[in-house]
Formats: structure tokens, C-alpha cells, sequence
């Protein structure tokens, strides 16, 4: 890949996440999910854990806020190539000179980052409302770990939108996914607590690896040592979930023009 | 040099019905379509509805794959160099869909010169222009949603035009317009014409066609029945007269009747509010005038008129009377 085309890549990501978030901005569901479910999340987590101590409320913080980025990457990344459809606006995107996946990429940054807003909330509902003081052990990691997450997301998306699109029989699945990924990947409360069984399910979701590293960042319960475990599984998803969105998305959009599906629902 | 090559196209759609027993029902769209637009000619596709020509539109536009038949644009094969045959063209569906409803005009353009590869410093500079062409200087702040389909529909050419493409694909582009949106439509056509832009133009409209294509393809269950200057395609019927008779609540029935008559060439009908006018091409002229008021005995009858056969009248009989 030439490194001019790396340049336009970038730039039209950041433009398509800039005016995905502001067309979004308007949309309730949008805000329900980003904001709203992760509120409530964390209001009833805050009060069934109280007096577990101001760890285990930066456990809630971080976890309410993995709960908005699941819940956007499932279903707002999910339906990014249908809600195109339904606009009319697919047509115009597939026929743009740039790859398709390079427009999900952007649309799917914007979900994620706006998604993160529910970690903020979250944060100053356990400050303002419970009174937590609430300190984060380890911020440069911290940093780093949310924007290794973002990538894994954004990543991990990519291959959600496609799927959804070629086999819609995932799709209708669609709901069912949204609580079990919340608790396999231990946003709320540790997988230790789950049976030994699904220990292997957990380590195979990226989110699950997003959320160790969160979740020991933010509270000083890791070593550096599992940080990077956890940010190397984050990375290794990342790249072969990469490899795959952008077979699968040749296939769908080949699929798509064979089927002549890109404009019908 | 021609610009755009079609060679005995052919795009089939396939459904499937049924859960337990599934059946695959084909349609065939385009059956076998040939044509050449030349560099900086302004070609019309005209048909009646389901003729084929917005699945041979989207062929060209590298959104269908045809089942059969070779495609090209300046030479790149449609489907084995799709992302370089994508940076020559522009395309306009249609209808108000296609657009962001919730963003402004401006922020729209600026969305699609990103996915265009339309480098930030030129859009900047672009953009305004367009809305000047397109006639919307000064409302390229308010939201989409706000605009009247005529204006949805001039932003459509404004975004299909960012990338400055040689070649552009109008499907249908004034239908649903008021005749002032259509007729300033047609003018900002003219403007893309007179800049030397390679234009395939497909309508409705008769008189549209006449007035601004130089060739005209038409097309018919997936078939060019011919291919033509507008003046030549109107020699097709030239011997021929129309005699138009106003009607009220015609049965059905009545119309096939006359169909049948061993003197009439064509029939076409048009809805008015709540008359009927039938267009009856026929080489009888005026004489043919009493045995057709004899066949509507009983029926309340308007005005009749004999006139001279347009495009219109030619497309008609070209498409056996079924406008």
C-alpha cells in the first residue's frame, strides 16, 4: 500500500467519523444506548455493590463503560451497512473510489469514541451521586489501554457489520449477544466468578481482553506483566480481525452486486 | 473515439420463494443490449417502466455484475477494473433518497469529496461553485430535510459532480420534479453538455429527450427496439397521423377493442384528472375519426384533435403502444 493512499485512508476516516458523529447527534436511540443504558448499568451496579470500596466502584466505572461500546459496536456499528441501505446513500459509498471498509473503519471510530462518553458519565455518577473519590492508578496505561480498545472495537466491528449483512440469520441473534458478551468478558465483575467452562469463550472475545486491561489499569490490580498480555491479545485480534473484515467485506459487496441487494432491504 | 462500449449485455435477477421447498424465480432484465456513447455526446435510454434501463444504468455504474456481455468505460472493463472506472464517473438516481438528511448541504458535499479523493484545499474551493451551478448559493447551511425535492434533486448532481468526473450517469433525474425544477434541471444538463461531459440520459419524457439528446437509445423488455438521432427515430412514423379523443370513465375493455381495429397502428392512453386522452396512430388521418367515435357509442366523449406525430408517438409505436 502506497504511503499517499495511507494519507487519504486517514483523512477520510476522521472526516466520515467527524460527520457520523454530528448526523448521529440527533438520533435518541443513539443517545439510549451510548448514554442512557450505561447510566442505569452503573446506577444499579453502584447501588448492589455498595461498601465494596472505591476499587470496586472504578471497577463499575470502567465496566458500565465497556457496556456502551459493546452495545454501540453491536448495534449501531452492526447496522452501519443497512442503515446505508435504508437511506439510499449504500449505492454512492460502494461506488466511491475508496474501500468500503475504509468508510465502516471511520463510522465505527465515531461509535466508539462517542461510546466512551459513557465511561465519562459513568465516572461522574460515582462521583456526584455515591461520593466515590475515585483515582486512577495508572493513567498513562489507562490511556494507552483505551486506545488499544478503541483499535480492538473498531476492529472487531468490522467483521460484525459484513456478517450481519451476508447471514441475517446472525443478525436476528442480535439481542441475545448483548448481555452474555457483558458478562463473559467480565465488564461488571470478574469471569473468575463464572464456571471454568467459559473461561475459554471469554479469552476468544476481544472485549474480554479491552476489559482486563481497563479494568487493571484503572484499578492498580495488574502487573505490567498482564497489562501486556492483554494489550498483546488485543493487538493479535485486531490484525487477524482486519485480515478477515476485508475478505469478507470483498465478499459481501461482490455478493451484494451479484444479488443486485444494494439498494432493496 | 467511443467512450462507453456495451456488447450484448445481459443481467438476469433471481429470487427465492418458499421456506421448505425454495424455488429460484429469474427475471431477465436486459436480454441482449448493445451500444456506443462517443466522448462528449449526450445519449438518451428511453422505456416504459421494467424496460431494463436502470439495470443497464447500474451496470455501467459498477453496481450490478452482468451475466453476460462485455461493458466498458474508456476502455477499463466494468467489473475487473471497477475502482478505476469508479473515478471516471458520477452517477444521479432518481428520487429525493441518497442524501443525509440531517446534515446540511455543505457538510454532505464535504462527506462525499472525502470518499471521492477530492483533496480538502480543492473542495474548499469547489463546493461553493457547485451550489452556485446547481442554483443553491446561499442555502448550503440549512439541512437537507428542509430542501424541496427539486433542490434534493440539484445536490445530487452538486455531489456527482465533486469529483469532476468526464463521464455522468442520470437515471431519470427530473422524475417527481415540478415542470420549473424540471425545466431548471434540464438547463444545468445543458451547462454539464456544453462542458464536454459524456452524458447517458435516461427519461420519461419525450420532449426532453428530443430537446437535449443527440442520439436515442430505446429500449424495451430488455431490448433496443432502435437507436437514432431524435429526428430520425421520428421518421419511424412519419406516415402516420394521431388522433387524440377525449374521454370520460373509458372501460377497459373499449380500448382493447380499438386496439384491435385493422387501421390502428398504436394506442396509447393519459390519464387527466378524470378524463382519459386516447392517442390513436394511424395512417387514416382524419378519416379514421368517425369509425372511432362509432366504436365509443354510448361513451361521453370529449374533444378530438388529428396532429402530426412527435418522438413521443415514435417511441410509442416502437414499443408496441403500451406507453
Amino acid at each position: 500500500m502506497k504511503f499517499k493512499n495511507l494519507i487519504v485512508y486517514w483523512r477520510t476516516i476522521l472526516r466520515v467519523a467527524e460527520i457520523t458523529l454530528r448526523h448521529q447527534w440527533n438520533d435518541s436511540f443513539i443517545l439510549f444506548a451510548i448514554l442512557v443504558q450505561p447510566m442505569l448499568i452503573a446506577i444499579l451496579a453502584l447501588f448492589m455493590l455498595r461498601g465494596s470500596g472505591e476499587n470496586y466502584a472504578m471497577f463499575v466505572v470502567v465496566g458500565s463503560g465497556l457496556t456502551g461500546l459493546w452495545s454501540s459496536l453491536l448495534f449501531i456499528s452492526g447496522n452501519s451497512i443497512n442503515g446505508e441501505r435504508w437511506q439510499g446513500t449504500l449505492e454512492s459509498l460502494v461506488a466511491a473510489p475508496i474501500p468500503f471498509e475504509v468508510i465502516i473503519f471511520g463510522k465505527n471510530l465515531a461509535n466508539v469514541v462517542q461510546s466512551l462518553l459513557s465511561m465519562s458519565t459513568s465516572y461522574l455518577l460515582a462521583a456526584l451521586l455515591f461520593g466515590y473519590t475515585l483515582q486512577m492508578s495508572a493513567p498513562f496505561l489507562f490511556t494507552a489501554s483505551v486506545f488499544l480498545s478503541i483499535f480492538a472495537f473498531i476492529s472487531f466491528g468490522l467483521i460484525i457489520a459484513p456478517l450481519f449483512i451476508m447471514y441475517r440469520g446472525i443478525q436476528q441473534w442480535q439481542n441475545a449477544m448483548e448481555f452474555p458478551v457483558y458478562i463473559l468478558a467480565g465488564f461488571l465483575f470478574p469471569i473468575a466468578l463464572l464456571p471454568n467452562w467459559t473461561t475459554p469463550v471469554s479469552y476468544i472475545l476481544p472485549p474480554y481482553w479491552a476489559a482486563r486491561a481497563l479494568h487493571e489499569t484503572s484499578t492498580g490490580e495488574g502487573d505490567l506483566q498482564k497489562i501486556l498480555l492483554a494489550w498483546g491479545m488485543m493487538l493479535i485480534f485486531s490484525i487477524v480481525d482486519l485480515f478477515i473484515s476485508s475478505k469478507l467485506f470483498r465478499k459481501m459487496l461482490y455478493k451484494a452486486r451479484v444479488d443486485a441487494t444494494l439498494e432493496t432491504v | 473515439m467511443n467512450t462507453i462500449e456495451v456488447k450484448n449485455l445481459r443481467r438476469i435477477y433471481r429470487a427465492t420463494t418458499g421456506v421448505i421447498r425454495r424455488k429460484v424465480k429469474e427475471v431477465e432484465a436486459v436480454k441482449d443490449v448493445s451500444f456506443d456513447i462517443k466522448e462528449g455526446e449526450l445519449f438518451g435510454l428511453l422505456g416504459p417502466n421494467g424496460a431494463g434501463k436502470t439495470t443497464t444504468v447500474k451496470v455501467l455504474a459498477t453496481l450490478l455484475i452482468p451475466d453476460a456481455g462485455e461493458v466498458r468505460v474508456k476502455g477499463l472493463d466494468i467489473v475487473k477494473d471497477a475502482n478505476e472506472v469508479r473515478k471516471q464517473i458520477g452517477f444521479i438516481f432518481g428520487g429525493e433518497r441518497g442524501l443525509y438528511w440531517r446534515l446540511s448541504a455543505i457538510d454532505n458535499l464535504r462527506y462525499f469529496a472525502s470518499l471521492y479523493h477530492v483533496d480538502p484545499e480543492v473542495s474548499k474551493k469547489r463546493i461553493p461553485e457547485l451550489l452556485e451551478l446547481v442554483g443553491l448559493k446561499g442555502r448550503g447551511d440549512e439541512r437537507v430535510q428542509g430542501y424541496s425535492r427539486g433542490m434534493k434533486q440539484r445536490l445530487h448532481v452538486a455531489r456527482t459532480l465533486l469529483h469532476d468526473p468526464d463521464i455522468l450517469f442520470l437515471d431519470e433525474p427530473t422524475i417527481g420534479l415540478d415542470p420549473v425544477g424540471a425545466r431548471e434541471f434540464r438547463e444545468v444538463i445543458r451547462n454539464l453538455q456544453s462542458e464536454k461531459k459524456t452524458i447517458l440520459l435516461t427519461t420519461h419524457y419525450m420532449f426532453e429527450a428530443d430537446s437535449l439528446c443527440e442520439r436515442v437509445a430505446v429500449i424495451d423488455k430488455g431490448e433496443i427496439v432502435a437507436l437514432d438521432t431524435p429526428s430520425a427515430l421520428k421518421k419511424h412514423v412519419r406516415d402516420l397521423s394521431v388522433v387524440e379523443i377525449e374521454t370520460f370513465g373509458i372501460d377497459p375493455k373499449v380500448i382493447d377493442d380499438i386496439r384491435k381495429l385493422p387501421f390502428v397502428d398504436a394506442l396509447s392512453t393519459r390519464e387527466q384528472d378524470h378524463r382519459q386522452l386516447l392517442l390513436v396512430q394511424t395512417e387514416r388521418g382524419a378519416e379514421a375519426v368517425p369509425d372511432l367515435i362509432a366504436s365509443l357509442e354510448g361513451m361521453r366523449i370529449g374533444r378530438v384533435t388529428v396532429r402530426e406525430p412527435t418522438l413521443e408517438d415514435a417511441y410509442v409505436r416502437l414499443v408496441g403502444g403500451k406507453a
